[in-house]
């Protein structure tokens, strides 16, 4: 890999990264500080302090450090991420990292095949939409993707149980597994496939136009390019058209969106998880909300946060294997270097 | 100072622009460590009422010299003298003022020239920018009319109406009105044919030549099409990767290069011609 | 202009933006109820009293919806407007100023972008307290960022046009700058981006107030959904009318702004423009009566060619009646300034044309079809291998995900089988014959020079072995030493290979030194055409003369008679 090309484009991006991190840790250290009310609130929950004498609030004040100055605080708030320390959640009486691990792969395992199914059909129709943009089939789809974008997800939701799970009756609506199971572990796996369906619905309905928007309006201008005219005019099959020519060139950005967006849609999660109270970060969040259980609520903060920036690097270092202009290869140095012997030799 | 000195001294004063040692790098994009040297000590003078013709192969910089000239872009180190004084050093007012007898006309007649504006707004906007005849609309609309007739654009068809409805070579013409307004001392003109037919070419700098008899303008003309500098130029300078290789009228250049550079230029141009 | 299908898109947004606005607007002195108090019996179903029923505490929702309508809009349009002036006004210093300034700037900017947005509203939230003016701020503060840098670009782009630049050459300040000249064109570029952030606003109000975070004290829609979520409306009949209602108008409110943003988008947006599908009407192109016998010694011959396309309320003609003929291995020079419609008479010919372009004519024959009268299918038979194009803007011809010898081999795979070996062969020679060495086939077109893609095209029309080859402005865009090369190898390939060659070019002088015999075409019809020679010395027509007089030559003293 080129030295120069690494530390100036890779390096800034892992730069701009650490910042953002950074922010999200001091947005968290700064908000329980300067938001108004008792400060000790924010650490012990609203019932708590009010049953506090005033010399035990000078010991909870002094030893969580609230009594001394902003920046020992704030160095003492980073060493303890750094060592996974978030703090106890008040409303689970457990540290905050083992409430965030119980979550987290409930909530993978719902936004990693909704991410999936959802960018296959947005591509899909969108790239059918731009071969056929201007007729019927094109405004059609171009309309009906632009409605679903605009449901909310929280109300699809509501109508998915409305519908299968409270009339029909075929579906459940609540949690990620029965609460009492009594069963096998190929019943277990079913009934978490069955809890997964609709969610995983929700989910896809509420991202699957962004994709097809994108997929759309990227493909009409690579179908627009001169290279494609120049396929055509080499007399390459209308398949090959779309797919190696047009198609290729139009996924490049679609594919870091579809990338990045696993980051966000994560916090996403949050509105859909809330519907179907299903047990992953995103109702964790909302539950710390509710239940005022301010380090749970900072804990579930940083993960995304650490989401999106895990989900913005794969896609920065992925994306090499699809453009090749992105690829530093040796000899493109080389090339640009004699491209006047390279003329001559001709 | 001896004689020699003051005798070379003396022909610099009668430049009415000297460039100095110029010289211009940009970064390259996605490298903090190398950079693009464009003009590497690049010096040349204008007389007044002289054309000097810029050539060389696309990426010389020839443009990036007329665009520091004309105030677009600031060098990285060297002179502009203009009437004795150092344009760079100068302080806003004073560049300001300076600028007004410094025109420019560009390459692209259609992108150049705005087009939510009439013909008429177009070609007072220097007037405007300038604050000159500030209270006397009736003033200026005369001075629109006087520059629309030298450039041969009947004022009466042409100052009501907008760029879209002309084509290339009036646009140019617009341009070319609109640049001379102010009566400038010196225009730039960068590769104000480039973009017009072959046909129209010759027509636009018969135009400059006349307008440069007729008022004294002195030009810096940009080009790569080393055919058009004849009896058009007084003077070229050839330029290769940001120096100048050689300089001498359009007949010494063509008929007898110097440099190795210059003789593959020409040598490749005539080819084409000789096709 | 924008297409059709927006445009009605456009409409219907607008008109539900209409409902929703009379909705908020009239809505109160309609609805006689007040959505604060207990009006009816809980759970009551739609009916002459209460029009959409009642919630669990006997509240109308009817007049429920109309204070939600005036939240949501009030919330929405409020945090687009911010977030879209912020945005705009440091977009436009940050890509105006440059330096860094614009570093700074674009970092708070991606690093904004970055942060995850919702729970981050939902945790500034909280600690604000729930109030309007804390769900306005948190989505200005998501929202500005994105704009910023969009209006940005947008700003990056208008700088460097030749307008910004001429008033800058003439002294103009900063502020004459931006105010005269950069913010007029800015400004119908903005307005579609705040009509999209409407509409992301008022989804995320509402999904805010879904979560409980809305103004306890205003009722929103979205807030009307936590309550029947939260009370589980699901469990009574009720949901039919608390849960419908609420969401059909977010749907409806969301959808007319981005169906508007849409329509504004596209027409603002060239890229959204650049590609038309084929076989609209108007595009299959028509066939006037053939005329019966046509000399089989031509290898080509267009008769009576005509190319219009649609203008306002009339037609521009492109090509206007256009006949000419290619015998075996002649070189037709074909030669006009711009817009005389020589490279759509290439296009023509190829059947390469899209609407809105509508074709006419005779008949265009070759080896004793007519391909005007072709299959789809038959044509790309024809198409790159019987006969080739090399196009006009070789610098972006090629795929660039693509390797030269992957295009290549799909060159030759698109009209026939043939083995991996053979194929290799068949690149590396083809490669020799422009004048590239077999190893640059394995490059991408990013890493050849402007020359070298040239060649690589070439070779690419040459895989084949076409009996015609039509070379479009093969040089344009290249340097004078590269384009010396180009000629000289078109030139020797055409003697080598004996080939059949329409060359299209503006230069007159190195179209007489190609071909054997000229066209001259203006303004879409020919004036002019004959042997190269007579054509060149005897030709009386106005227009050539012009033509042949106005090329500055070198050296005078070179007269077009010493040139051949």
């Amino acid at each position: 890999m080129d030295g120069s090309w690494f530390s100036s484009t890779f390096g800034k991006k892992l730069i701009q990264y650490v910042l953002v991190l950074a922010v999200a840790l001091s947005i968290n250290f700064a908000l329980p500080r300067l938001a108004p009310g008792d400060p000790l609130e924010f650490f012990f929950g609203e019932s708590t302090i009010n049953e506090l004498t005033p010399e035990q609030r000078q010991r909870a004040l002094h030893e969580l450090g609230l009594d001394r100055s902003v920046w020992e605080q704030y160095a003492d708030f980073m060493t303890g991420v750094f060592h996974f320390d978030l703090g106890s959640s008040i409303k689970y009486g457990k540290p905050v990292t083992e409430v965030l691990a119980d979550r987290l792969p409930w909530t993978v395992l719902l936004v990693a095949p909704s991410l999936i199914i959802s960018a296959v059909i947005g591509i899909v129709i969108g790239a059918y939409a731009a071969w056929n943009r201007g007729k019927r089939r094109d405004l059609f789809f171009l309309s009906a993707m632009l409605t679903v974008e605009s449901i909310p997800g929280f109300w699809i939701g509501m109508l998915l149980i409305a519908i299968f799970s409270v009339n029909l009756g075929w579906l459940p609506s609540f949690g990620a597994v029965p609460l009492a199971f009594t069963g096998g572990t190929a019943e277990y796996v079913g009934e978490i496939i069955t809890h997964m369906i609709l969610p995983v619905i929700t989910i896809t309905l509420s991202t699957v136009g962004g994709n097809f928007l994108l997929t759309r309006s990227s493909m009409l201008e690579t179908l627009g390019q001169d290279y494609v005219y120049m396929a055509e005019s080499k007399g390459a099959s209308k398949r090959s058209l779309i797919f190696n020519h047009a198609l290729r060139n139009a996924l490049l950005p679609v594919y870091t969106h579809i990338t990045m967006s696993l980051g966000i849609l994560v916090s996403g999660a949050v509105v859909v998880e809330s519907v179907f109270s299903y047990p992953g970060i995103g109702r964790l969040l909302y539950e710390s909300v509710i239940a005022r259980d301010y380090p749970m609520m900072q804990g579930v903060f940083l993960i995304i946060t650490l989401g999106v920036i895990a989900a913005n690097l794969l896609a920065d270092v992925t994306y090499p294997l699809f453009d090749p202009r992105s690829r530093s290869r040796a000899w493109s140095r080389e090339v640009s270097s004699s491209k006047q012997i390279g003329e001559e030799t001709a | 100072m001896s004689a020699n000195a003051k005798a070379a001294e003396h022909m610099w004063q009668e430049d009415l622009l000297q460039v100095r040692a110029l010289r211009k790098t940009y970064a390259i994009k996605g490298s903090n460590k190398y950079k693009m040297t464009v003009l590497d000590g690049v010096s040349l003078s204008i007389k007044p009422n002289e054309t000097v013709g810029l050539v060389g192969a696309s990426g010389a910089g020839k443009s990036t010299i007329g665009r520091i000239i004309a105030g677009l872009e600031t060098s990285d180190s060297g002179q502009l003298i203009y009437q004795g004084k150092d344009l760079q050093r100068m302080s806003a007012k004073e560049r300001k003022q300076a600028t007004s007898s410094i025109q420019m006309i560009f390459q692209d007649p259609y992108e150049s020239l705005s087009p939510r504006m009439t013909i008429e707004q177009l070609v007072a906007e220097p007037l405007v920018i300038q604050k000159l005849h500030a209270k006397d609309s009736e003033q200026r609309r005369h001075a629109v009319r006087d520059a629309l007739t030298e450039v041969s654009l009947s004022p009466d068809r042409y100052m009501q109406r907008y760029p879209h409805e002309l084509s290339g070579g009036e646009r140019q013409r617009v341009g070319l009105a609109r640049a001379f307004i102010t009566r400038p001392k010196l225009i730039v003109a960068d590769e104000p044919t480039s973009m017009l037919d072959t046909s129209l070419r010759l027509d636009l700098l018969q135009l400059m030549k006349e307008l440069s008899e007729r008022h004294g303008i002195a030009y810096l003309f940009v080009t790569h099409d080393l055919a058009l500098t004849r009896g058009f130029c007084d003077r070229l300078l050839v330029l290769d990767q940001g120096k100048v290789v050689e300089t001498g009228t359009p007949e010494e250049i063509t008929e007898q290069p110097q440099h190795p550079f210059t003789q593959g230029f020409i040598s490749a141009l005539l080819e084409l011609d000789s096709f | 202009m924008i297409s059709k299908g927006a445009k009605w898109i456009g409409w219907t947004g607008v008109l539900m933006l209409v409902i929703v606005f009379l909705l908020a607007l009239i809505g109160p002195y309609v609805v006689r109820h007040d959505a604060e108090k207990q009006t009816g019996m809980p759970f009551q179903p739609p009916g002459a009293e209460h029009w959409l029923g009642t919630n669990d505490m006997g509240q109308d929702i009817m007049a429920e919806l109309v204070v939600g309508a005036r939240t949501s809009l009030t919330i929405g349009i409020a945090a687009a407007l911010l977030a879209t002036l912020i945005g705009t006004a440091i977009g436009l210093v940050s890509g105006y100023s440059g330096g860094w300034v614009d570093s700074l700037l674009m970092r708070i900017v991606d690093i904004c972008l970055t942060l995850p947005f919702l729970p981050l509203m939902i945790v500034i939230g909280v600690y604000m307290g729930p109030s309007l003016i804390t769900q306005v701020m948190v989505i200005t503060l998501v929202m500005w960022a994105g704009k910023a840098r969009k209006i940005r670009a947008q700003t990056l782009s208008l700088r460097s046009r030749g307008a910004v630049l001429a008033a800058q050459s003439m002294g103009a300040g900063h502020f004459y700058i931006l105010w005269k000249h950069i913010f007029p064109s800015m400004l119908p570029l903005v307005i579609p981006q705040f009509v999209q952030a409407v509409n992301v606003s008022i989804m995320m109000e509402s999904s805010l107030s879904f979560l409980g975070m809305g103004d306890p004290l205003s009722k929103s829609w979205g807030s009307m959904l936590f309550y029947a979520n939260s009370r589980s409306a699901f469990l009574t009949e009720a949901w039919m009318w608390w849960v419908i209602p609420p969401g059909l108008c977010i749907v409806i409110t969301v959808l007319a702004f981005s169906f508007i943003g849409y329509c504004l988008e596209e027409r603002v947006n060239p890229r959204l423009r650049a590609y038309q599908a084929a076989s609209l009407k108007g595009a299959k192109s028509a066939v006037k009566a053939a005329l019966p016998g046509t000399s089989t010694a031509d290898l080509l011959a267009v008769e009576s060619l005509f190319v219009r396309y649609p203008k306002e309320n009339s037609t521009m003609t492109a090509v206007d009646d256009v006949s000419f003929v290619i015998k075996k291995g002649e070189v037709l020079g074909l030669v006009g300034e711009s817009g005389s419609g020589k490279s759509t008479v290439a296009a023509a010919v190829m059947q390469l044309l899209k609407p809105p372009a509508m074709v006419e004519q005779m008949g265009i024959h070759f080896a004793d079809r007519d391909l005007s009268r072709l299959s789809p299918v038959e044509m790309r038979q024809i198409r790159g291998n019987r006969i080739a194009l090399i196009p006009q803007a070789a610098m972006n011809a090629l795929n660039p995900v693509m390797s030269v010898r992957e295009q290549l081999a799909e060159a030759i795979l698109s009209h026939r089988k043939a083995g991996k070996q053979e194929i290799q062969e068949r690149i590396d020679q083809v490669l020799m014959q422009v004048g590239l060495t077999p190893r640059w086939g394995a490059a991408f077109p990013h890493e050849l020079s402007g020359g070298m893609r040239q060649r690589a095209v070439i070779a690419m029309a040459l895989i084949n072995e076409p009996e015609l080859v039509i070379a479009d402005e093969p040089t344009t865009g290249l340097d004078v030493k590269v384009q010396v090369e180009i000629i000289k190898l078109l030139k020797d390939l055409q003697q080598r290979l004996n080939l059949s060659m329409i060359f299209i070019s503006h230069d007159l002088p190195v179209v007489l030194s190609l071909a054997d015999r000229v066209v001259i075409m203006n303004q879409g019809k020919i004036v002019d055409q004959g042997q190269t020679l007579t054509v060149a010395h005897h030709s009386t027509h106005p227009y050539t003369r012009r033509l042949i007089d106005s090329i500055p030559r070198i050296r005078t003293a070179r007269p077009l008679q010493e040139q051949r």
